[in-house]
């Protein structure tokens, strides 16, 4: 019944005929350059072009739900960020929701909106690394230059206010880990102001390259009803037609209040979901300019650190939608202020999926387009 | 060419009333090791983003320390970054990528993961609890992720040990590793001065050859 | 659709149903012989519609020598969402799989074999999916035990 990676990567037995053709298996990965980390992809080729690919996860597996059992619940908000650590904060932030959900704690209005200014500012960060990563992978040097030098402009305004550039743990249940710092609404305001030509530049510089758009357009198409079956989330299945967003479905922090459009993809193309993502940069920015001069007075921590948040017996399940897609946390608890268990249903888990639906019958050098465009992160798919 | 002419006259000793010069072949040799590392792209989690990626880009620019050739293929490296979390599975591919990589061969281990475990230690039944028992480690620095500048630090830190000729190991020498960390509660003017300092122990090097 | 006429619509498909106390949302239990009819009209069915599945995992109840299997459905149509839960005994873990209807729950249901050992009926290619083919146990299981895992000191 159960079988081994060994009994799918059999090769066939070679045609009869001096000019046949065989199919054969080579790996790409786990150390592979366009894999984004230690991804192993198996790939049946005939010749250049894909048959069928196998992703074989685990080279990163941490554990991280075990470990989570023996972690209170506001202890494992660090290990949270360690999961997609490009969006380290909305993973902290779909942590702290669920417990405090679960746990009946109120928040003011500053702790809501605050977070909300945060999560969209990294979902901009995120997708900066990610413009900048796609352009490397396609064989262009500067994007990746030009994307981590506007990177580092909000990583400074991170580290401003929450002491750290990359695994920030700033989000608790309860609250916030610190207050803003007294410069954040200026360097927030300035980025934005900087950040806005720089997105021209961005469609300019990439978006307007021919070659680029002949390796994206047409190539990696994905269905909206197999991405929907295929549990993709996030820019992906919104590229392939579904405007599914929780930010919009099922409003958390204070997006119910802001006005933003969600983009939708039309071919579900690779182009689709660079698109995409580049829109959305730009929605985030609006969210933010609405945000950003009017935050609340309030306190900014409600729960005591000292104290053990207990959550009462239950299933409870809290999702967010990060900037690669829906990070839902199950949580069983039973009443003490440890998890019986916790579940992470992590977004690049569900979108990895999909790329053995969209890659049979295209070449390998569109394999690295449609990783590139998917925006793997691989300790969120191992944990 | 320039940086020939300023810093490698450190090794050698002109010869008086001549244009010839005398050096150690060991001492330029290491010079220049030290001085053109070529790290391979190797990351695994968080660590990869601040270390290879953010140190290799525009800001940070690693290529002020000659060691911004990353190289896809560990056969054209000799510096392996063990950029985050090594478990189990990976331990035997990191151990092929290690063996595969040109001789001399260096390794910087970055981040608590690679350290200790850092916050996966207690209750994982597959993160390894340090490297050094996969591949020996020169230089480690500690953060979680650790800065761009610690990285730094960590690869001055390996240059003073190749100039000092102390990492030209052979196979299967092991060697206790080297903690490049940063004080805490240091400043930035302080770590640019102990950069400063870092990168002028050539000279001292050079100096105290010569006295 | 609300709880009540969803729980309504629910009952009329599958009488066996009972609803499971203690969960954020609309959660139900089936009995397992019935989970794979149960799940395709929850898929098929014009009003209901369940065309996502979010997650699949198990829970491990060792007192009770069962494991609960959860399945965290949606309708990105009408909006509503549903908890499916499922017990099996510990001793003999055997369920159908669900991979026919969502195509994701192939790699969840790989990832709750590989965690917990739960066997899936019909399943296209079940092996283990985080960790080495010659893995022995099942670490998410409550009475794992490890020579390698550290316990952390009190």
């Amino acid at each position: 019944m159960v079988s081994t990676l060994e009994d799918r990567v059999r090769p066939p037995a070679a045609a009869g005929g001096p000019l046949s053709t065989q199919e054969f298996f080579i790996n790409m990965g786990p150390q592979h350059p366009s894999t984004h980390g230690v991804l192993r992809l198996v790939l049946k080729l005939d010749g250049e072009t894909v048959r069928e690919v196998i992703p074989v996860l685990g080279y990163i597996h941490r554990g991280i739900e075990k470990i989570g059992e023996h972690q209170t619940y506001r202890q494992f908000v660090h290990l949270s960020d360690r999961l997609d650590y490009l969006s380290a904060l909305m993973n902290n932030w779909a942590v702290s929701l669920t417990v405090e959900k679960a746990a009946k704690i109120e928040l003011n209005d500053r702790i809501q909106v605050i977070r909300t200014i945060m999560a969209e500012l990294q979902r901009i960060q995120s997708h900066q690394l990610w413009w900048g990563v796609l352009g490397m992978d396609l064989g262009a040097f500067t994007p990746f230059l030009y994307g981590f030098r506007d990177r580092e402009v909000l990583t400074d305004v991170f580290e401003e206010t929450m002491g750290a550039r990359l695994t920030m743990n700033y989000i608790q249940p309860g609250g916030l880990m610190q207050d803003i710092h007294p410069n954040f609404v200026e360097r927030v305001k300035s980025f934005l102001k900087y950040f806005k030509p720089k997105l021209a530049e961005y469609e300019e510089l990439l978006g307007g390259n021919v070659i680029l758009q002949e390796r994206l357009r047409k190539v990696g198409r994905l269905e909206a009803k197999t991405a929907v079956s295929m549990g993709a989330t996030g820019p992906v299945l919104r590229a392939s037609g579904v405007a599914h967003d929780l930010r919009k479905k099922e409003p958390y922090g204070v997006y119910s209040k802001v006005a933003f459009d969600v983009p939708v993809g039309t071919m579900g193309d690779c182009w689709d979901r660079y698109w995409v993502r580049i829109e959305e940069m730009r929605q985030s920015m609006r969210i933010v300019e609405q945000l950003i001069d009017n935050i609340p007075a309030g306190k900014h921590l409600l729960v005591k650190p000292a104290i053990v948040i207990k959550v009462p017996q239950g299933l409870y399940y809290g999702q967010v939608e990060t900037a690669r897609g829906i990070l839902g946390i199950f949580v069983v608890a039973d009443g003490t202020g440890y998890p019986y268990r916790i579940h992470l249903r992590t977004p690049n888990f569900n979108n990895l999926w999909s790329i053995t639906a969209i890659a049979p019958g295209l070449r390998v050098a569109d394999l690295v387009a449609i990783l590139s465009s998917l925006d793997i992160v691989v300790p969120d798919i191992d944990r | 060419m320039g940086l020939i002419t300023e810093k490698l006259p450190l090794y050698l000793d002109p010869v008086p009333g001549s244009s010839w010069f005398l050096g150690k072949l060991d001492e330029v040799i290491n010079w220049s090791r030290a001085n053109s590392l070529w790290p391979l792209t190797f990351g695994t989690s968080c660590c990869a983003i601040e270390v290879m990626m953010a140190a290799g880009a525009s800001r940070h620019d690693v290529a002020r320390f000659g060691a911004e050739v990353a190289r896809p293929s560990p056969r054209q490296a000799d510096l392996l970054v063990v950029a985050g979390t090594i478990v189990k599975r990976m331990a035997p591919r990191l151990r092929t990528l290690y063996e595969q990589m040109a001789e001399p061969r260096y390794v910087i281990a970055t981040g608590s993961c690679v350290i200790s475990g850092g916050p996966f230690i207690y209750h994982s039944y597959s993160t390894l609890r340090g490297l050094d028992g996969v591949v020996p480690v020169d230089v480690y620095v500690p953060g979680c992720p650790p800065r761009p500048e610690a990285y730094f630090y960590g690869i001055l830190t390996l240059q003073k040990l190749i100039k000092e000729g102390e990492t030209v190991r052979r196979p299967g020498e092991r060697r206790k590793p080297v903690l490049a960390a940063l004080p805490a509660g240091m400043t930035v003017d302080q770590i640019q001065e102990e950069m400063r300092s870092l990168l002028v122990t050539e000279k001292n090097s050079g100096d105290r050859r010569n006295g | 659709m609300d709880n009540e006429k969803l729980l309504a619509a629910l009952k009329t498909l599958e009488p066996q149903i009972s609803v499971r106390e203690n969960a954020d949302r609309l959660a139900v239990t089936v009995p397992c012989e019935r989970l794979g009819a149960f799940m395709s009209k929850l898929k098929l069915e014009n009003a209901l519609r369940f065309d996502i599945l979010y997650a699949h995992t198990a829970i491990d109840w060792v007192a009770e020598n069962r494991f609960e299997l959860i399945y965290i459905l949606s309708s990105l149509e009408h909006g509503h969402s549903l908890m499916v839960c499922v017990s099996i005994p510990r001793d003999a873990p055997v369920a159908p799989s669900v991979s026919s209807i969502w195509r994701i729950a192939e790699w969840q249901e790989r990832e709750v074999y590989d965690m917990f050992g739960v066997l899936y009926r019909d399943h296209p290619d079940l092996r283990r999916l985080l960790l080495e083919d010659d893995w022995q146990g099942f670490p998410l299981r409550k009475d794992y035990k490890d020579d390698f895992m550290l316990e952390k000191p009190q």
